[in-house]
């Protein structure tokens, strides 16, 4: 026993030992990779001293450590809607136009201006000159018309359709690829170099408003036609950041783009994009100084970060929603009564008190409460497992039946932790003598899982990045979001008519009234459970300034810096 | 070791004052023997007390709470230890001291048959193993070698990673990575036991292989397969909680100390009873369970006789 005993203690030792040298080598490897700082070993007074110099010769502007709870699915924009890749993607490309950082509405980017002819269907940008990409070519109005035509046209060189490349996100932006009945954009013509014109078949109200989604970003032409579908892992465009390195899973390393078109931009000389899946553990990291800015706050967390001294917490604008999909696809989903009865099963309010410290309210319609064709008018699922149970005894499952039950491994903005969200909506569901099995894997396998129909019943969510109803509905509720984006497989053909009719209505009220009466109808189908809209917490040193995070996922961090 | 023969020589009331009876009486059995000697190890003595108290509470779980363990209710969340929920709440707001509760049944369970698997197995292979030899024993040893070269938790997690990820198969992982322990031990105690000349005595007598291995071999090596049984039980369920721990054992909402212990490791610092109580049951738990196997073999081993 003696014996034991000690081996007990010497281990302890041991632990306390390594967590103190752990302690210890943090700040001088945080060190390395900034050059300014390796003097900082000599002395403490003097390198304070040398660190001031530097800021104010602003010859450094250090490295930024961003981390997330899962890793990008591709760095090809265009191909994925994945919320993490187009968290990179945007430091690294750029559209011909970009949104205000706090709303929606569209500056110029790579097109320095752009007018509406009277016909209202054609459009004209001027592009900025002197644009280089990170591989020194010219960005220029050919660059343009390859990137929409690789996009539009299935059959393109640059397509890649044979290696699974798929655009869905434009298909449905757009209203269809090259030859499609409704695809909006008529042609593409090149008056100059610096000069492209857009012509629609007909007007097209959200047209400047896609245009400056992250989706459609300019790659350049020369890379596509290097790197093929590798592009995907090799990204060159024309952003405030070069792409450096990524290792899968770990991190994603970007460097300061030299030759930034923004005069003095950005202002970091390296962001490092690292993967740090538990909330808590991203938590400490940041407590630690190992990082900067940290996404997936816990809601738990946020009053205290907000008296904590040597950290912010930043605050994005509610835009999205969480949602538990039905596999409309799979018994016994496909029985609208089912869907009903687990709808009433769930308790929203009980969700967001448990899970989200207040920070969201309960969702009725799928998209926010601020859009465009928001149905205020819809009775909400009460929760009422008396009538849920009813509901399912008129379906025939009186006693119940088993399910699995997909959770997002990854702390997403709707969702803040998933897996205990799930264990939640297991009881609701025991609640009504259904048994959830709950099931997780991997985040960018869970993405293609679930496209592809694997699933009973899934948590996802959506996030606004372009302000328009249409990248909500369309894209999720919409027989053009199958097989990607639409993983409930719903498809109703009035829906769609709606749909169609909304995207090239350019009338706000007559767009409006189209939703509210898609939105009657899917609320009726209820092919999703719609949860939460909720309001994503972050938080980062104090010394990071200017950071200002977008109410789509993500923002270009040209303008942050770090102060000493 | 040290510990045992120190409290020997200390005077001690009830069994010490009995023991000149059993050294007189030479007819008394070996196994008698064992149980005064055990019941002299303090230790030991501690360690039972531990696990019949756990074998209890789980027994009569549901009398002791009036709460079910998977009911969450969001008002009571994540609220300390109080008369109304004595080891407070998780942040699902389920009474921790009813998962506590209910998870000891888990956790004895798993203890239970991943070690009866193991042995089971274990025992079989290492009885074929020793008695017959030759390439029978070369194969199966390998074999051993082979599963003792991986790091045990990290062939569980393989294990569980391909049957998927439930608390059966954590079970399965469990006993299969303990086989070649029992193995191990059970083969070299039969190849001592082989050269015995009682052994030699049936054979020449012309008894079936079977019949000697299980009414000879077996019985004889049946001290040292207690011992580590008993033990192995703390290791079985220190690892059924680790893989719990790694989201690879229990499934929710079933109430497992170490899936209890990884879903509530965000809140140590704000809520540290909903860490501390699943963490104290598994270190009673195992603790209980190797003070007995330490005192099991103290007591089952001949050399150690006063």
């Amino acid at each position: 026993m003696k014996k034991s005993l000690l081996l007990l203690l010497l281990s302890l030792v041991l632990v306390v030992f390594m967590a103190a040298c752990g302690g210890d080598d943090e700040p001088s490897d945080s060190g390395d990779t900034d050059d300014e700082d390796v003097t900082d070993t000599d002395d403490g007074g003097d390198a304070d001293g040398d660190d001031g110099d530097a800021a104010e010769e602003s010859t450094s502007g250090g490295t930024l450590i961003y981390a997330r709870g899962g890793d990008s699915q591709s760095l090809d924009f265009a191909s994925t809607q994945d919320g993490e890749s187009s968290r990179i993607t945007l430091q690294i490309y750029e559209s011909l136009l970009r949104f205000n950082e706090n709303s929606f509405e569209v500056e110029p980017s790579l097109a320095e201006s752009w007018e509406v002819a009277d016909d209202n269907v054609t459009y004209t940008f001027k592009l900025r000159e002197g644009v280089k990409f990170h591989d020194g070519t010219d960005f220029n109005a050919e660059a343009v018309l390859t990137n929409y035509e690789r996009w539009s046209d299935p059959s393109h060189e640059f397509a890649f359709t044979d290696d699974g490349y798929a655009y869905s996100v434009y298909g449905n932006q757009f209203g269809g690829f090259k030859g499609d009945e409704g695809h909006i954009i008529d042609e593409i013509n090149i008056i100059n170099d610096y000069e492209i014109e857009f012509v629609l078949k007909e007007p097209f109200g959200a047209f400047l408003q896609n245009v400056a989604m992250s989706y459609f970003a300019i790659t350049s032409p020369a890379a596509l036609a290097e790197h093929g579908p590798a592009i995907n892992e090799n990204p060159v465009g024309t952003g405030p950041f070069k792409f450096v390195s990524w290792t899968k899973d770990d991190n994603i390393t970007l460097d300061k783009f030299e030759d930034y078109w923004m005069e003095g931009y950005p202002k970091l000389d390296r962001v490092i994009f690292q993967v740090i899946p538990d909330n808590s553990a991203r938590l400490t990291a940041l407590r630690a100084g190992e990082i900067d800015i940290m996404d997936g706050l816990n809601p738990d967390d946020y009053e205290t970060i907000q008296n904590e001294a040597g950290l912010q917490a930043f605050e994005r604008e509610t835009n999205n929603f969480g949602y538990l999909g039905f596999n409309l696809e799979r018994e016994p989903f496909d029985n609208v009564l089912v869907r009903k009865a687990m709808h009433h099963a769930v308790d929203k309010e009980g969700l967001i008190s448990l899970l989200y410290a207040g920070l969201a309210e309960p969702a009725k319609n799928p998209l926010p409460p601020a859009y465009l064709g928001y149905n205020d008018s819809l009775t909400p699922y009460e929760y009422n497992p008396e009538l849920a149970r009813e509901l399912l005894a008129e379906a025939g499952f009186e006693d119940g039946f088993e399910f699995d039950l997909w959770a997002m491994p990854v702390a997403r903005p709707y969702m803040p932790d998933a897996e205990r969200a799930a264990e939640v909506l297991q009881a609701n569901f025991a609640d009504i003598g259904l048994t959830a099995n709950i099931v997780t894997m991997e985040w960018a396998t869970y993405l293609d899982e679930v496209s592809a129909g694997s699933q009973d019943v899934f948590m996802l969510g959506w996030s606004g990045t372009n302000g328009d109803s249409d990248y909500f509905l369309g894209n999720l509720l919409g027989t053009q979001g199958i097989p990607d984006s639409n993983s409930t497989f719903y498809s109703n053909a009035d829906v769609d008519a709606l749909l169609a009719e909304a995207r090239t209505t350019v009338d706000e009220g007559e767009r409006a009234a189209l939703y509210e009466e898609a939105l009657a109808i899917i609320h009726e189908d209820t092919p999703m459970i719609t949860l939460v809209h909720s309001i994503p917490v972050l938080a980062g040193s104090d010394r990071v300034k200017n950071y200002v995070p977008h109410l789509s996922t993500s923002e270009p961090l040209t303008f942050v810096e770090l102060a000493e | 070791m040290e510990t045992v023969t120190s409290t020997n020589k200390e005077p001690m009331p009830g069994p010490e004052n009995q023991e000149p009876d059993i050294t007189k009486n030479e007819s008394v059995s070996p196994w008698k023997e064992a149980y005064w000697q055990l019941r002299k190890n303090k230790l030991a003595i501690v360690g039972i007390v531990i696990i019949t108290f756990f074998i209890l509470v789980a027994i009569i779980a549901p009398l002791l709470t009036p709460y079910a363990f998977n009911t969450i209710n969001a008002g009571p969340r994540l609220t300390g230890p109080s008369a109304d929920h004595w080891f407070g709440t998780d942040d699902l707001g389920r009474d921790t001291f009813t998962r506590i509760v209910y998870g000891a049944r888990i956790s004895l369970m798993v203890g239970f048959f991943a070690v009866t698997g193991a042995l089971v197995f274990g025992t079989l292979l290492g009885i074929v193993a020793g008695f017959f030899g030759k390439w029978v024993d070369m194969l199966i040893s390998r074999i051993f070698d082979i599963m003792l070269a991986f790091p045990s938790i990290l062939l569980a997690i393989a294990i569980v990673a391909i049957l998927g990820p439930s608390l059966q198969n954590a079970l399965i992982a469990i006993a299969i990575i303990n086989i070649p322990i029992f193995g191990r031990l059970v083969r070299s105690k039969v190849i001592s036991i082989r050269q015995e000349e009682y052994i030699l005595a049936a054979k020449a007598q012309g008894m079936k292989n079977g019949r000697i291995l299980f009414h000879h071999v077996l019985p004889n090596s049946v001290a040292p397969i207690i011992v580590q049984a008993t033990l192995s039980f703390g290791t079985a369920i220190l690892e059924a909680a680790a893989l719990g721990f790694l989201g690879l054992g229990a499934q929710a909402p079933t109430p497992e100390w170490g899936k209890m212990l990884s879903d509530s490791r965000q809140y140590i610092q704000s809520a540290p009873w909903t860490v501390l109580f699943p963490g104290v049951s598994i270190m009673l738990v195992v603790l209980g369970f190797n003070m007995i196997g330490d005192g099991l073999r103290d007591a089952l081993d001949p050399k150690m006789k006063n």
